[in-house]
């Protein structure tokens, strides 16, 4: 154990690999790259991406107990929690893993924005990443649903009729989510089928292409713009790898820290049954959703209610095509930081309005 | 110390008592006790029931309806009210109470005397022109109603007074029904509709100027209200919970005899009623406790443990349950006017060889429900710990089974008849604890388990931290001065 | 945070390497234990049958419960209650709607009893007969196959 150190011994091993798939080459073109000394990431990226890892391994352990369907869903969710062993922590492992997940990536969305590092010539890298928002709120939608308990499947309800308020293609969007007019064991296993099957492929697909993007461009300077036309960073620069990579494992031994807090101290728990017949008194969708859903209360159009948060992502998305400003130093783009120090306090604002009301 | 003084002192006086008390018991032993003190008096019998008002036939249009509804404001809302009413819609017309030619539009024809005319009856006869069809089997068959209310009425407290004293201000039909608007009993908005029975009847019986003459006291309806009774009917609107007419009766309305409370109760309480046939409390009829004597009658409140004894021992007066000179059981039922005094040792003083049996009834739920207590508060606290504590929430109902059915068997007086079920409740609710108290130890393990695994992460963490400043950093030597050394 | 070993600087370049290739394989075990334990508890089935994981439960065979007869068994985490009667097998939760007391078969007069305030139940359709429930017990999916019965949990 103590002889493989790959960095500093090229061993055997090494060369049985380099003469047969010409494996330095292939090692030096993905991990020997530079970084800039200037580039603060703060690992959020990297910790979406470690959670993201989580979500598959836990995932893949509870599909082996989780049964689909509405008779057995809540069942086996509680014999998973109650019966198996770690299954609590497992459950609860993917239940904080998930809520952190997005967390982060937003995080890592707020570093970009505010670094400007989505400006030539990672604009690309940023539509797509915006992608990745998207899909990771499709997976906490899709899998909010799966324990089939009263919070779950009235979430699911509140949520899918957002979904179908949206114009013209609103009703049809409703009964494709719900495989029918309510939400029934047919959105059940629309929504498993879309939890562990569709999402995961689509995600990883697309966190491969963002990270190749990420590879080709490398990381930005957030003191400086990127020259035109690309040329070697200029400045100071330390190796990705081991370095950059060790301080990463440490932000990740760091969030597994809190992983095992979160689900020791507060474990996914599981209310009453999912009954159709019988409302609770406080229907909420999960916190992402909170700030649409109370915007959405109180814009009296519903067209607009919903408009409003689509039009927001559309715009979020072609953001690196409106904001033209090659300047990257928050104090020489006032009008791009206000705008994005409003919005968060919009969000904010709107999600703890939701979360009291 | 003073309280034991005294105590010891009441002791004194019971035994003082008790001395003359068994003499003239051992004096009259055989003699016939003298249980009922004021026997019922005989009921005045009610007339027959008369036959309806003849008048002549009416054509297609009711002549009365034509001219009165567009006499004045009032003679309009009559008409009106009679329209929407019951009897309205099922044809029965003014003639029909008020005698007259329906047919004629002329007034002088119409409300002749030759014509039968009679204008309102007066409150003694209109329980007869109530009565005339309402008691004809015949005419009442079609619309499936009964035909008994006139025969009840007249052995209610309000038709025997009616019958005996000519007293017209009691309560004859229309008082209940309405004149003109005569609605059917299942009709919500209806006066006689179950859940407006208490306010109906408070009408009366709350004004304490109508109540004078009677000496009856007025408070039942705010009593009512306050009790388990009233509170599912008047605030959760259940309709299956009883109103005044429950337990004193309708047409035949009148309070239920210290010998008929059993019955009566046992209506709907029907298991308890079993229950309390079994008990000794049952064979002794009159002289015993019946349902009224621990649970009220108007102020019914829900039943607990607080039942069996008074917080402070009482002051025993041997008259309380017997009576002198022969010290024969009775039980006077205003004794236990007072909520605080519906307790068992009311009547089983401490000398008694029963007082022990109270204890040990007591005691047995007593013992479940502090096992409860604190197989709940263990729940709790699992369940604040975010565990889940399905398996030992279903051991605790089966336990409260067990208990309210040991409350029920209470009312057996037996004490065997409880611990069969309240030892099985607190065997429940010690198997609930244990259950969560498993999840308690879960919970614990998993914290300790916890700082464990946050220990070796953070050894990790430093680790890499040293690996970290231990690899050389060649971008560094360019900056001002090395990190180490 | 420098510990006794990385605050001496005289340490030759041979011993450092083997120190951090100790710390590193340290860090590797370590964390795999972490994470690997976990995992492995995960996967080794539990003692409880996987059929107490919802779906069909396999509550008894027919035997256990003859014509004119019902049973109290546990589905889950619910009290279920199983009566046979002359329309065929039928389930129904067991706890009464009334104060949460579990119902039993009362071979009497053929009904679901209440024992805390006598409730009756319908066998058939766990409709209220007589007594305080404010609605009837709900029902349960029954199947046989052979002579076991299934009660499917909903």
């Amino acid at each position: 154990m103590t002889t493989d150190n790959p960095p500093t011994s090229p061993g055997s091993v090494d060369d049985w690999f380099e003469s047969r798939l010409h494996w330095r080459a292939l090692m030096d073109a993905l991990l020997h790259v530079r970084v800039p000394l200037e580039a603060k990431t703060f690992f959020f990226g990297g910790m979406t991406l470690f959670l993201f890892g989580v979500q598959v391994v836990t995932g893949t352990l509870l599909a082996l107990y989780y049964k689909p369907t509405p008779e057995a869903a809540y069942d086996s969710v509680l014999f998973i929690t109650s019966d198996v062993s770690f299954g609590w922590l497992i459950r609860s492992v993917h239940h904080w893993s998930a809520n952190l997940m997005i967390l982060f990536l937003v995080f890592h969305l707020l570093r970009v924005f505010f670094q400007a590092a989505y400006k030539y010539p990672r604009e690309l890298t940023w539509v797509v990443g915006i992608g990745l928002l998207g899909l990771t709120m499709m997976f906490g939608f899709t899998g909010y649903l799966l324990p089939w308990d009263q919070r779950a499947y009235w979430a699911t309800v509140v949520g899918t009729e957002i979904a179908g308020g949206i114009p013209f293609i609103g009703d049809a969007l409703l009964v494709l989510l719900r495989g029918g007019a309510d939400v029934t064991e047919a959105t059940l296993s629309r929504f498993f089928g879309i939890h562990v099957l569709v999402l995961p492929l689509a995600l990883g697909a697309v966190v491969a292409i963002h990270l190749v993007f990420v590879h080709q461009q490398g990381l930005a300077n957030p003191t400086k713009p990127d020259p035109r036309p690309p040329a070697v960073p200029q400045g100071r620069t330390k190796p990705f790898f081991p370095h950059y990579i060790l301080e990463e494992v440490i932000a990740w031994l760091f969030l597994l820290a809190m992983l095992v807090v979160l689900s020791s101290l507060f474990p996914a728990g599981l209310e009453e049954e999912a009954n159709p017949l019988e409302t609770p008194a406080h229907v909420k969708p999960e916190w992402y959703f909170l700030g649409v859903y109370e915007l959405l209360k109180h814009i009296p159009w519903k067209v607009v209610g919903i408009l409003t948060p689509m039009v927001f992502i559309v715009l979020l998305a072609v953001l690196p095509f409106i904001d033209r400003n090659p300047e990257v130093r928050p104090r020489k783009r006032p009008l791009a930081i206000a705008l994005g120090i409003l919005t968060i306090a919009v969000l904010i604002g709107l999600t703890i309005w939701g979360y009291y009301s | 110390m003073s309280l034991e003084t005294k105590r010891r002192l009441r002791h004194l006086r019971l035994a003082c008592l008790a001395v003359p008390a068994i003499l003239a018991l051992l004096m009259l032993a055989g003699s016939a006790s003298a249980q009922d003190p004021s026997p019922e008096p005989s009921l005045i019998p009610g007339p027959p029931a008369p036959s309806p008002i003849a008048h002549p036939p009416g054509g297609d249009v009711d002549q009365c309806f034509e001219c009165h509804v567009s006499l004045d404001d009032k003679q309009q809302a009559i008409s009106e009210t009679w329209q929407e009413s019951i009897h309205g819609a099922g044809g029965i017309g003014c003639a029909d109470c008020h005698g007259g030619d329906p047919g004629s539009d002329q007034i002088t024809v119409a409300m002749s005397e030759a014509n039968g005319f009679i204008g309102i009856p007066s409150r003694q006869s209109t329980v007869d022109v109530c009565g005339s069809c309402h008691s004809d089997t015949e005419r009442m068959r079609s619309y499936g109603l009964p035909t008994d209310q006139y025969d009840d009425y007249w052995t209610s407290v309000h038709g025997q007074r009616l019958l005996e004293a000519n007293d017209t201000r009691v309560a004859i039909c229309i008082d209940c029904h309405g004149s003109h608007a005569v609605k059917k009993a299942s009709d919500p908005t209806a006066d006689v509709y179950p859940l407006n029975v208490p306010a109906m009847c408070s009408r009366c019986h709350s004004d304490p100027t109508l109540m004078e003459p009677y000496g009856i006291p007025t408070d039942q309806y705010d009593t009512y209200a306050q009790s388990v009774h009233g509170e599912a009917m008047i605030t959760n609107q259940d309709v299956r919970a009883p109103s005044c007419t429950s337990c004193h009766g309708s047409h035949s309305a009148k309070p239920p005899r210290s010998s008929e409370v059993v019955n009566v109760c046992g209506k709907c309480h029907t298991a308890t009623e079993e229950l309390y046939l079994e008990s000794r409390h049952s064979e002794l009829e009159t002289a015993a406790p019946k349902c009224w004597t621990c649970h009220g009658t108007h102020d019914v409140q829900q039943p607990s443990e607080a039942l069996f004894f008074h917080e402070e021992p009482p002051d025993y007066e041997c008259t309380t349950c017997h009576q002198p000179p022969d010290m024969t059981l009775v039980l006077d039922v205003e004794q236990f006017d007072d909520e605080a005094d519906r307790r068992c040792d009311t009547c089983h003083h401490p000398e008694s060889l029963i007082y022990s049996q109270v204890e040990a009834i007591s005691g047995a739920l007593g013992g479940a429900t502090g096992a409860q207590a604190q197989a709940q508060g263990k729940i709790d606290e699992a369940k604040s710990l975010g565990m889940i504590v399905h398996d030992a929430e279903v051991a605790l109902t089966e336990s409260k089974t067990g208990y309210i059915q040991g409350q029920a068997a209470v009312h057996t007086t037996k004490l065997t008849d409880v611990t069969v079920h309240t030892d099985e409740a607190t065997a429940k609710a010690a198997e609930a604890e244990a259950m969560a108290q498993a999840k308690l130890d879960e919970s614990l393990f998993r914290r300790t388990a916890m700082i464990i695994v946050i220990a070796v992460i953070l050894i990790n963490v430093v680790v890499l931290y040293v690996i970290m400043r231990r690899m050389s950093h060649p971008w560094e030597e360019e900056a001002e001065e090395p990190p180490t050394a | 945070m420098s510990q006794q070993p990385t605050a001496d600087p005289g340490t030759s370049g041979f011993s450092r390497r083997r120190l951090l290739a100790a710390l590193a394989g340290f860090s590797i075990i370590s964390t795999l234990t972490m994470i690997v334990a976990p995992i492995l508890g995960f996967l080794i089935p539990p003692k409880t049958s996987g059929a107490a994981a919802g779906g069909k439960v396999l509550v008894g065979t027919v035997a256990d419960i003859p014509p004119g007869q019902g049973k109290v068994v546990p589905v889950g985490s619910s009290p279920t209650i199983i009566v046979n009667t002359d329309q065929g097998l039928n389930a129904f939760s067991a706890i009464c709607p009334h104060l949460g007391c579990i119902v039993t078969w009362d071979p009497g007069s053929n009904v679901i009893l209440c024992p805390c305030h006598d409730g009756r139940f319908n066998p058939t359709t766990g409709a209220v007969l007589s007594g305080p429930p404010p609605s009837g017990l709900p029902a349960e999916e029954v199947t046989v196959e052979d002579d076991q019965i299934f009660v499917v949990s909903s």
